[in-house]
C-alpha cells in the first residue's frame, strides 16, 4: 500500500453467498475497510483477500460502481455474486 | 355480463390495463420451477393468450418448498404436464403449449417463435445467456429473474433501449457445485415481480424495470434498484 496516500474508511456490503467471504464486522451485511485513498476497488478486494472473480458486478448510490473505480472516504459499496438460481 | 368479463372484472377498470392485447399476446416463460411457478400463475391469472412452458425436469419433493405450481401428486411428473394442468384449473382461457425439453441454442428459435416477451425461468447461466442471445438477436423484450438464499432480483432487458444480460455479466460464471440455497418466498416474491413487469410491457404501460436491476433481499426485507446501461463494447449487444 502506497504510504504516501491519506488513509480513508470505506464500507462493503454483500449479501447471499459473499457474504460469508467479505467477514463482516459492521452489521449482518457490512465489513469497514480501512485503506488508501486512489486505490481501486479492485485492489481494495484483494488487500482483504477477497478474490474479484467472486462479484459478478457492485453498486453504489443506485449505480453500478466498477472493479476499476476508486471509491472515496466513508463510500459503500455493495457486492454482488453471481446468481443463478430460479 | 360474460364469464370473462366477470373474471377479469378487478382489473378491467384500471388506467391503461388493456384486455384485448393480453388475449392476442404469446409469453414464452422458460423454466417452471420456483420462478416460473409464480410468474405463470399471474400471468395466466391475469389473461394472457398464449402461454408456452418449457422445462425438462420433473417433480421432486425438494421442489414443493417453493414450485407452488406442483403439489404431492405431481411428484415423478413432467413440470410443464403438471403446470398446464394446475393453470387449465385457474384460467381455462389461457392456451398453454408445453415442450418437455431443455431450453439451448439449438431449439430456442423454435421454442420462442411468434412470442411477445420471454420470462426467465431458468436455474443456470447458459440458459440465461441463450435467452438473451435471442431477446438481442430479434428485438423481443426479456424479463430477467434470478434468485440464491434470502434474495432475488429482476430486471427488464430490451435492448437498444436498455442494456442486456451481458453488459451486466460479461461473462457465464461457474456452476455453483452444490444445489442453490433458496427461501421458497424469494422466487415467490421475484417471480410476481416478473409478471408484473411482463404485463405492463405486453399491455404497452412500459416496464419500470427497463434499465434498472431490482435487487430483493426478503431477510432485510429491502429492494434496491440499480441503474445499469449498454456497454457499447458488449459482444453480444454492442456497436459492431
Amino acid at each position: 500500500m502506497d504510504q504516501a496516500r491519506s488513509a480513508m474508511v470505506i464500507y462493503l456490503r454483500a449479501g447471499s453467498e459473499l457474504r460469508l467471504k467479505l467477514n463482516p464486522d459492521v452489521d449482518y451485511y457490512t465489513r469497514r475497510v480501512e485503506t488508501a485513498e486512489g486505490r481501486t476497488f479492485r485492489d481494495i478486494l484483494k488487500d482483504i483477500g477477497l478474490d474479484p472473480a467472486f462479484v459478478a458486478f457492485a453498486y453504489s448510490e443506485e449505480k453500478m460502481f466498477s472493479l476499476g473505480g476508486v471509491p472515496r472516504e466513508g463510500q459503500s459499496i455493495t457486492l454482488q455474486p453471481p446468481v443463478s438460481g430460479g | 355480463m360474460s364469464d370473462e368479463r366477470r373474471r377479469y372484472l378487478r382489473q378491467l377498470t384500471l388506467s391503461g390495463w388493456d384486455q384485448e392485447r393480453l388475449d392476442k399476446s404469446c409469453v414464452l416463460v422458460a423454466g417452471v420451477g420456483g420462478l416460473g411457478s409464480a410468474s405463470s400463475l399471474y400471468l395466466a391469472a391475469a389473461g394472457v393468450g398464449r402461454l408456452r412452458l418449457c422445462d425438462a425436469d420433473r417433480v421432486e419433493i425438494s421442489d414443493l418448498n417453493r414450485q407452488v405450481l406442483f403439489s404431492m401428486s405431481s411428484l415423478g411428473k413432467p413440470k410443464v404436464e403438471e403446470a398446464a394442468r394446475r393453470l387449465a384449473g385457474l384460467n381455462p382461457e389461457t392456451s398453454v403449449e408445453i415442450f418437455e425439453e431443455r431450453l439451448t441454442g439449438e431449439n430456442i428459435d423454435r421454442l420462442a417463435a411468434e412470442c411477445d416477451i420471454i420470462v426467465d425461468g431458468m436455474d443456470n447461466m447458459e440458459g440465461r445467456f441463450v435467452l438473451n442471445g435471442y431477446s438481442v438477436r430479434k428485438g423481443i423484450p426479456y424479463v430477467y429473474g434470478a434468485v440464491h438464499g434470502w434474495e432475488g432480483m429482476a430486471a427488464l432487458i430490451h435492448p437498444p433501449e436498455t442494456g442486456c444480460l451481458s453488459c451486466l455479466i460479461p461473462s457465464i460464471p461457474p456452476r455453483p457445485e452444490s444445489p442453490v440455497p433458496v427461501a421458497g418466498f424469494v422466487p415467490g416474491a421475484i417471480g410476481l415481480i416478473q409478471a408484473a413487469e411482463a404485463l405492463k410491457q405486453l399491455m404497452n404501460l412500459g416496464g419500470a424495470l427497463a434499465g434498472r436491476l431490482l435487487i430483493y433481499d426478503g431477510r432485510s426485507m429491502s429492494f434496491d434498484l440499480v441503474a445499469w446501461g449498454r456497454n457499447p463494447g458488449c459482444p453480444v449487444c454492442g456497436s459492431p
